[in-house]
Formats: C-alpha cells, structure tokens, sequence
C-alpha cells in the first residue's frame, strides 16, 4: 500500500473509534449500557440492523461468488422480507411490550429457567466462536494480500472496536454502524464505477451486463431443478432461499440476541417495525447491487487480462521451489489465452448490436469455451499449488474484490476501500460483544449471582464482560489461525443452532399447551439431529434451519402429549 | 385509543397489514424483475 493509502486507512478507523468514543452518553445504567435508553429513531434500527448483519465476508465474498458462480446467491436473503413481517406480527409486541434485556428472558417467563439458561448458552458459545471466526475470515485475506502479520491483523480487526463497545454500549455501536455504513457504501459504488469506467472505448454497462449475462453471471433466479428433480444439495435456488432462507432469518432476527438488541434499542414497538420492514425492503437490492459488483468486475476481466490466480502469495511463494517451471508454463498458456479471450469479447457488442444472432451465438460459444479453458489452468495452478506443499486456500473467490481494488484503484482509494473492509468487520463485531455481554450479565450473571447490587455496579460489571468477549473474540481467532479460510464455516455453525433456537421460540409463541419439560428435552434431541445430519448428509445448510426448527415443534408438541397423558394416570415422567 | 395503541400507530396507513402487503409485494415484484433480468442477459 501506498503513502496516501496508508494515511486514508488510518484516519478512517482512528476518526471511527473517536466517534464511538464520543457518544458514550446513555445513562450509567443497564438500560443505558444496552439499549441506549430505548430512545433509538427507526433509521438508526435499520442502519444498526444491517450493519449488524453484514460483515466483512459480505463485501469481500460476495463480488467474488458472484465473479465465479453468478449472481444467484442473493435468493439467499429472499426470505428475509417475509421474515421480517413474522417479527413484526408476533416477536416484536411481545418482547417490547415485557420490555426485555434478551430473547431469553421471554423463555422464563414464558417456560421456566432451565430452558433460558440453555438458549443462552447456545447462544453465547455459536456466537463467540463465530465472531471469533469472523475476525479471522477477513484477516486473513488482507494478511495475505497485504503481506501483514496474521496474528497483529487479527488484534486490529477484532481488538480496536472493543474500546468504543466497552465505553459506549450499545448507543455508540448503533451511531458508529450507521458511519460505517455510510464508509462502506460510498467504497463499493468507487469500485463498481470503476469496474465500468474502466472497459475499452466503446463499451459501456449495458455491454458489460451482455457479456456477464452470456457468461451465466447474471443468473439472479435459478429453480433447483435439474433433470434428476429437485437437487437438494444446490445451495443458493428460489426455493432453499425462499423457505430456507426464511428460517435462516427468523432465527438470526428474532433469536439471536446480537440482532434482537437492536430493534429493542428502539423508542417504541412502531419505531422497532418500521426500522425492521424497511430492512425487508433494502435488504434484496442491497445485496443484488453488491453481487453486481462482481459480475461488473467479471465483465472488466473479459477485456483486460486476468490474474493467473487471484491470492498471487500462493503463486509466487511456489515461484521460489522447485515447481517454478510449471507456474511458468501455465503462465504462459494464460497470458494467450487472456489476449484472445479478449479479441472474442470486443466482437461481441458489435454482433449483438446488429442482431446478428448467428454470430453473436458463436462468439458466446467461443467465449465460454475459453473461459472452461481458464477455469481449467486455474485447477492447474491450484494443483501446482497442492503439490509444492505451500499452505493456501484451495480457492481464490475471496480475493477476487480485493485484487481488483489494489490493481486498479488510484492510491489513497486502496486505502478506503481497506478500510471499509475493517469497518464492515467493527459493526457486526460491536453488536456481537455488545449481545454477548447482555446475554452474560441479564441471562446469567444476575440469575446465579442475585446479590443486591445498584445500577453504577450492574453498569461496571456490564462493561467487564463486554471486554470479556472482545478479548475471547480475538483468542478465538488467533487459535484457528492456520486453519484456512473459515468463511463458509460462519454459515455452517450458525445453521448447526439457529434451527433449534427458532424452533423453542416457535413453540413459545404458537404451541400454547407445551411447556418447559418438553421443550427442553425437544431442542436438546433437535440439536443432536441437526448435528447428526450434518455429519451424515450432503444436504445444504440452508435446510439445517428448517429442520432443526420444525424438529423442535414436533417433538415438543409429542412429549408434551406423552406427559399429559402420563400426568392423566398418575405418573410424572418428565418431572 | 390507549397510550400503547397510539405508541403503535403505522406512519402513511391506517393499519400495519398494509405495510406487511408493501414488504411481501415488493419481494414479490423483485423476484419477477429479477427473473426477467436473468433471462434477458442470458
């Protein structure tokens, strides 16, 4: 990175941390620390809300998913609107109307203890381990683009936040998101012009969608179905989206306390609604337009040469053993294979301008042939990789954004867009401790430790654990560095818990006669099923959620029926 | 109408269920647009 980068880089998260610093004015209470009140306008909700939610993996995978597999993984948030409207329907009255701390407060009251403390503890051990793996994910991807220490990278990534989480809570986590997010958005619509401006003469954005769509990088909609039926291992369709992802949201908006936190940071249950319907509404486009980042960025390397691979360490790490010679072959297969590719994709404008829908099919045809050429040395390289014994990701869909970014952004903007990186991480990490520390301090320190204490310790005390979980966070990811790219398994873990703890809040809310016996036993067996499966199957994640919750409902709602019966003659089995 | 129901009160309409439409009709909408954008560009 350059001077400019470097002095860009640091202001950003040197003017961020100033900022969560300064507004730390909530009251010295847990209220205070963290709901800020309850006072929060509905657009500080959405911006909190979203900010929460996406990471730093969203900006720096998402371009690149879409770069290598089309733009169909946004089906995956087709749920989210429906899901949202589910939380405003019964989540919401309920919890603002208790006027709770955390989700789990409302399992007590609504079954028994036992059940709370449980949901608790799920919550605190999925979320700690992936926030933990949330530092490391994008660490070490700038670790290796920028040739930074992994273990210093991990403590800037996860560690600089905490000094605004600790001294402001959740007031400074929402207004520093809603900074950040202003950072991010503004960084991602520089690279997305640039990817555009930078095409030869005479072709604009509607060619490069052309050429994108041609190339199967504008599949926004896809089924599922193949000619063997529904193929239940595809991830991203309509239907795992729509369903799937439905499940997925319920869960992540209205169990999982880092976002439940936030819509109760609100004024009130209309200020809580609105800031969560407009998120139903934002959140598709929002995505779409990120994934069209990447299929823009496709279209550039139509025209201009590609890298051979893009984490180049790897590549020029194998340059120094005894493989060199087969880098440099496959080198130069892709440098010719780059200058046609090229000469191909300038006619296709032209053709498809004319309607010369002959030709133009021919030049597509052509085109794709190339590009299964290109995957295809770029399988070599991976293996040339393997076999040299050099250490790296068997994938480079994470680095493709980032390349992009530093081969052809001017110097200073490298340095912003490395810092919208960092600052995509802070918000979702913030309101993670921010979460976690509720959790720890309302779910279960005031239930084991119930000694008389006044607002001024709960208040300290609160402050305690969210430094806990800002330093565990950071254990965490320095532990499972070496262990590659832990991207996918943010998505996995969440989907091993988020099925069972939507399922006990299903049954909270819908299945009236069951009660706290056998929802306990329930999720515990759900748990074992949802893990089980796992292990077992090939079945996408995604469905993980919709089993593990419906399993929930179903064997609740039998052992409640065994016990009733049970309790009819006499015998107390589940007591 | 008590202090809870005003608290509540939907901004532009009369009642939530609306706004529930709005949301549900947007993803509706979207996801024909998209499907249309899909099969345009391919």
């Amino acid at each position: 990175m350059s001077r400019p980068d470097w002095v860009v880089l640091l202001l950003t998260l040197t003017g961020i941390i100033l900022y969560g610093v300064s507004r730390n004015r909530s009251s010295r209470n847990l209220e205070g620390y963290f709901l800020g009140n309850r006072e929060m306008p509905w657009y500080v909700v959405l911006l909190s809300i979203m900010g929460t939610q996406a990471s730093a993996v969203t900006f720096l995978s998402a371009p690149g998913q879409a770069f290598t597999d089309g733009m169909r993984f946004v089906q995956y948030y087709f749920g989210l609107p429906l899901a949202m409207i589910v939380l405003c329907v019964t989540f919401v009255p309920i919890f603002h109307k208790l006027k709770l701390f955390t989700a789990y407060e409302f399992l007590e009251q609504r079954f028994d203890r036992k059940t709370r403390i449980f949901t608790s503890l799920i919550f605190l051990v999925s979320r700690g381990l992936s926030t933990g793996i949330s530092v490391y994910a994008p660490s070490i991807i700038l670790s290796s683009l920028l040739g930074w220490n992994i273990y210093l990278t991990n403590i800037v990534m996860g560690g600089l936040l905490i000094i605004y989480t600790v001294t402001g809570g959740a007031r400074a986590v929402a207004y520093t998101q809603r900074l950040q997010l202003f950072i991010i958005f503004t960084g991602m619509l520089i690279v997305g012009y640039t990817a555009v401006a930078l095409l030869p003469p005479g072709i604009g954005f509607t060619d490069a969608l052309r050429i994108s769509g041609k190339m199967g990088r504008l599949n926004v909609i896809t089924t599922g179905f193949n000619g063997n039926g529904f193929d239940w291992t595809d991830r991203y369709n309509l239907f795992s989206g729509a369903i799937g992802g439905l499940f997925l949201a319920l869960s992540y908006f209205g169990t999982d306390q880092s976002q439940v936190q936030r819509y109760l940071t609100a004024g009130s249950i209309r200020e809580s609604r609105i800031g969560l319907l407009m998120n139903g509404i934002v959140k598709v486009p929002m995505q779409f337009l990120i994934l069209l980042i990447g299929a823009l960025i496709f279209a550039y390397y139509q025209f201009n040469p590609a890298p051979l691979f893009f984490n180049q360490v790897p590549v020029e790490q194998v340059r120094q053993t005894a493989f060199r010679d087969s880098i440099g072959r496959l080198e130069q297969r892709h440098l010719l294979l780059q200058e046609k590719k090229r000469t191909v994709a300038a006619s296709l404008p032209a053709a498809m301008n004319a309607n010369a829908y002959d030709r133009s099919k021919k030049i597509v045809d052509e085109l794709r042939s190339l590009q299964g050429e290109e995957e295809g040395i770029r399988n070599e390289v991976k293996g040339v990789i393997r076999t040299s014994g050099v250490k790296s990701e068997a994938s480079d869909t994470n680095y493709v954004f980032l390349r992009f970014v530093m081969d052809h952004l001017p110097a200073g903007l490298v340095g912003l867009l490395i810092a919208v990186i960092f600052l995509a991480a802070w918000g979702s990490i913030a309101a993670a401790l921010n979460s976690m520390a509720s959790s720890s301090m309302v779910d279960l320190h005031k239930t084991f430790f119930s000694g008389a204490s006044d607002d001024e310790q709960e208040y300290r005390i609160s402050r305690r654990y969210t430094l806990f979980w800002g330093i565990f966070c950071v254990a965490v990811a320095e532990l499972v560095t070496g262990m590659g790219s832990l991207i996918e398994a943010v998505n996995v873990l969440g989907s091993w818990f988020y099925g069972v703890m939507l399922g006990i809040f299903l049954v909270a809310f819908y299945v009236k006669r069951v009660g706290g016996h056998a929802v306990f036993r329930a999720a515990i067996l759900g748990e074992l099923l949802v893990i089980l499966l796992y292990w077992k199957t090939g079945l996408a994640w995604l469905w993980l959620n919709v089993i593990g919750a419906l399993a929930v409902v179903v064997m609740a709602y039998l052992f409640q029926l065994v016990q009733d019966r049970r309790g009819k003659s006499g015998d107390d089995p589940l007591g | 109408m008590s202090v809870m129901e005003q608290d509540d009160k939907p901004p532009l309409f009369r009642s939530w269920g609306i706004w529930y439409l709005i949301v549900a009709g947007f993803l509706l909408l979207q996801v024909l647009l998209y499907a249309f954008f899909t099969k345009h560009f391919s």
